[in-house]
């Protein structure tokens, strides 16, 4: 008896120090890395506390949907049917908001290799669709003239779990490979033809490093904090890049953007353009106070002052951590969406 | 002849029975060794006593971890430990109830069930009415995972007691809640509060029921209706990160948990003496 009314005065206690605002969001895994460096940023300036939990793109549409976090997160935007039933079902249009460039990498482990290996779209897809199983094939040998590459068998690595980086990897194959779109096709999870399965970037990373021979594909923060080797990609010019800034840069330059900001940045006609690039998003409801976990005007309206200060002031930890800042476009773009927010037909950011 | 042959069957099989427990005992001596040198490194002041920092920087602890996990589990032990007692009260005390053949299969049945359920049936019943993730929703599932131990326990360390005891409480007149609260209890406190230590121990160890639930944090939150971290969901997120310093961490945090479930145990096994 005595314990219990201990521990009734514990949670009154506990409830008494509770404090601030507290806003929750969950999805993506690919940005996490730079999710972590904003909040962590954003808790020592303003107080605000932001709580992310990287549970893959499709698990953070999911919450979303069931209305049990602030924001979710996906690197795959939300299709027309998805953003229909969202309308239909909560009554809300859904705001995309990009906060970063980021480049999905072909990540390998061939030993003694020391140039980076290049690749062109159409031989990712045969790799992927099983058709090329040896790293000395002719058709990776005429792309790598003076490296010698092994007689080592190609043990392929993709996410086991529903993923935005795959969405991104997916789409880019469907492009460049017509058998890859008839077989496979494009999403966060397809049923892939071969190969081994991890979950998260941080599972597939991890398989890349062990498996001698191993060809897998990560966001390129987790490539290069883990050190592992990643391959050049020929794009649609005809010229082989790698992923850095600067090409990611120069994939994002579009001649019109749209006013939502879902854009696919695949196959890029830049001649200096990395192919395998794309925005990363945070979604959230234009209508907050559809959104059960947004309980208060005052949440609603830090949410939104968070995704302003990503925007602007957010987006100077991009760089050191492999991710482009967005461009001009987007972040005007943005500002318009977010203007939209509304509380109860109120809009939460002050002119 | 005959003797000396028996004496030495005697002996071989006593050789075999110290295999046989050493086999046994060998692999938790490994682990229990392993997760202590894997995880002493990484227990220092500031794993105590700061908030995770972001990934690839480096440092920081588990303090939110830390805390979460005592708040939770207690307040799991709170729900869990009344409706167990409960359960286990009626079946012991009055074997004639009605209710009591299908409390005893739904104990069954919770008790097979994994784990991870709990979660996603506190998921569906707490988390999606209420609009978030939270400490409570957690509490929740772990609660329904102790349920069944709690009965179980409870309903034989009240059976073993003797029916004497009921009769001189009914033959002075008291009535049966009375002899039940005043009585049975008090005599049977020992067995059900080792009941009670063994449940926690197991909940308390679990990351699947907390993964869509308590959510975890990164703050150090004391609010049971907001989002809370614990150390086995740092665990399950940190071990299989591709960060060196999170994977030290993870193991100190296993440390640290295999730490107080031994502490828990020594606790449960040392109320049992006593009762």
């Amino acid at each position: 008896m005595k314990k219990i009314v201990i521990l009734v005065m514990m949670l009154l206690l506990a409830a008494a120090f509770a404090r601030g605002v507290t806003l929750s969001g969950a999805g993506a895994t690919f940005p996490y890395p730079l999710y972590a460096k904003y909040f962590s940023v954003y808790h020592k300036a303003t107080g605000v506390r932001v709580n992310y939990q990287s549970i893959g793109s499709g698990g953070g549409i999911r919450q979303l949907f069931a209305g049990t976090v602030h924001f979710g997160a996906s690197d795959a935007p939300l299709t027309d049917k998805k953003l229909a039933e969202f309308e239909q079902k909560r009554g809300t249009r859904v705001i995309h908001v990009p906060t970063a460039l980021g480049a999905v990498v072909p990540t390998y482990n061939l030993p003694g290799v020391r140039a980076a290996v290049r690749f062109s779209g159409p031989v990712l897809a045969d790799i992927f669709l099983g058709k090329i199983r040896k790293w000395n094939d002719p058709a990776l040998a005429a792309l790598n003239p003076g490296v010698k590459l092994p007689p080592l068998p190609i043990t392929v690595v993709r996410r086991s779990d529903g993923s935005g980086t795959t969405y991104i990897w997916t789409e880019y194959l469907a492009k460049v490979s017509p058998e890859w779109k008839k077989r496979v096709g494009v999403g966060k999870s397809v049923s892939w033809p071969a190969g081994m399965g991890g979950k998260g970037n941080e599972g597939v990373a991890g398989l890349v490093r062990q498996i001698p021979g191993a060809l897998g594909y990560n966001e390129l923060v987790y490539a290069v904090q883990n050190e592992i080797a990643y391959g050049a990609v020929q794009n649609r010019a005809g010229k082989f890049v790698r992923a850095d800034l600067a090409s990611l840069r120069a994939a994002a330059e579009l001649p019109d953007f749209p006013p939502d900001t879902r854009v696919s940045l695949t196959d890029t006609p830049a001649p200096e353009g990395y192919p395998i690039a794309s925005f990363t998003w945070i979604l959230v409801y234009r209508d907050l106070d559809k959104n059960r976990a947004v309980k208060s005007a005052a949440e609603a309206r830090a949410l939104a002052a968070l995704l302003d200060w990503i925007i602007h002031d957010g987006q100077q930890f991009n760089e050191a951590l492999h991710y482009a800042t967005l461009p001009e476009v987007a972040v005007r773009a943005s500002e318009a969406n977010l203007a939209g927010l509304l509380y109860r037909g109120e809009a939460v950011i002050p002119k | 002849m005959n003797l000396r042959r028996r004496y030495l069957r005697d002996r071989i099989m006593v050789v075999f029975v110290y295999l046989g427990t050493l086999i046994v005992l060998l692999p938790l001596g490994f682990i229990l060794l392993h997760v202590f040198t894997q995880g002493i490194g990484a227990l220092n002041w500031d794993f105590f006593t700061k908030p995770p920092a972001p990934p690839g920087e480096g440092g920081g602890g588990m303090l939110p971890a830390i805390v979460g996990t005592f708040v939770i589990d207690l307040m799991a032990l709170a729900m869990g430990g009344l409706l167990g007692l409960g359960g286990g009260i009626l079946m012991a005390e009055y074997p004639d109830h009605p209710l009591n053949r299908p409390l005893r299969l739904v104990a069954n049945v919770l008790g097979g069930i994994p784990a991870i359920l709990m979660g996603l049936f506190a998921f569906v019943l707490v988390v999606v009415p209420m609009g978030g993730f939270s400490a409570f929703s957690g509490s929740v599932a772990l609660a329904i995972l102790m349920i069944p131990i709690i009965m179980r326990a409870t309903e034989e360390v009240l059976r073993i007691l003797p029916w004497e005891l009921r009769e001189a409480g009914l033959a002075l007149g008291l009535p049966r809640w009375r002899v039940t609260l005043s009585l049975i209890l008090p005599a049977a406190r020992g067995g059900i509060v080792t009941g009670l230590l063994l449940a926690l121990a197991r909940a308390a160890g679990e990351a699947a029921p907390l993964l869509f639930t308590a959510f975890g944090n990164p703050f150090l939150s004391f609010d049971p209706l907001g989002p809370m971290d614990s150390l086995p969901l740092k665990i399950y997120v940190y071990a299989i990160s591709p960060y060196e310093d999170w994977i030290r961490q993870a193991w100190g945090a296993a440390l640290l948990l295999a730490l107080l479930l031994m502490a828990t145990n020594y606790l449960a096994r040392r109320a049992m003496r006593r009762g």
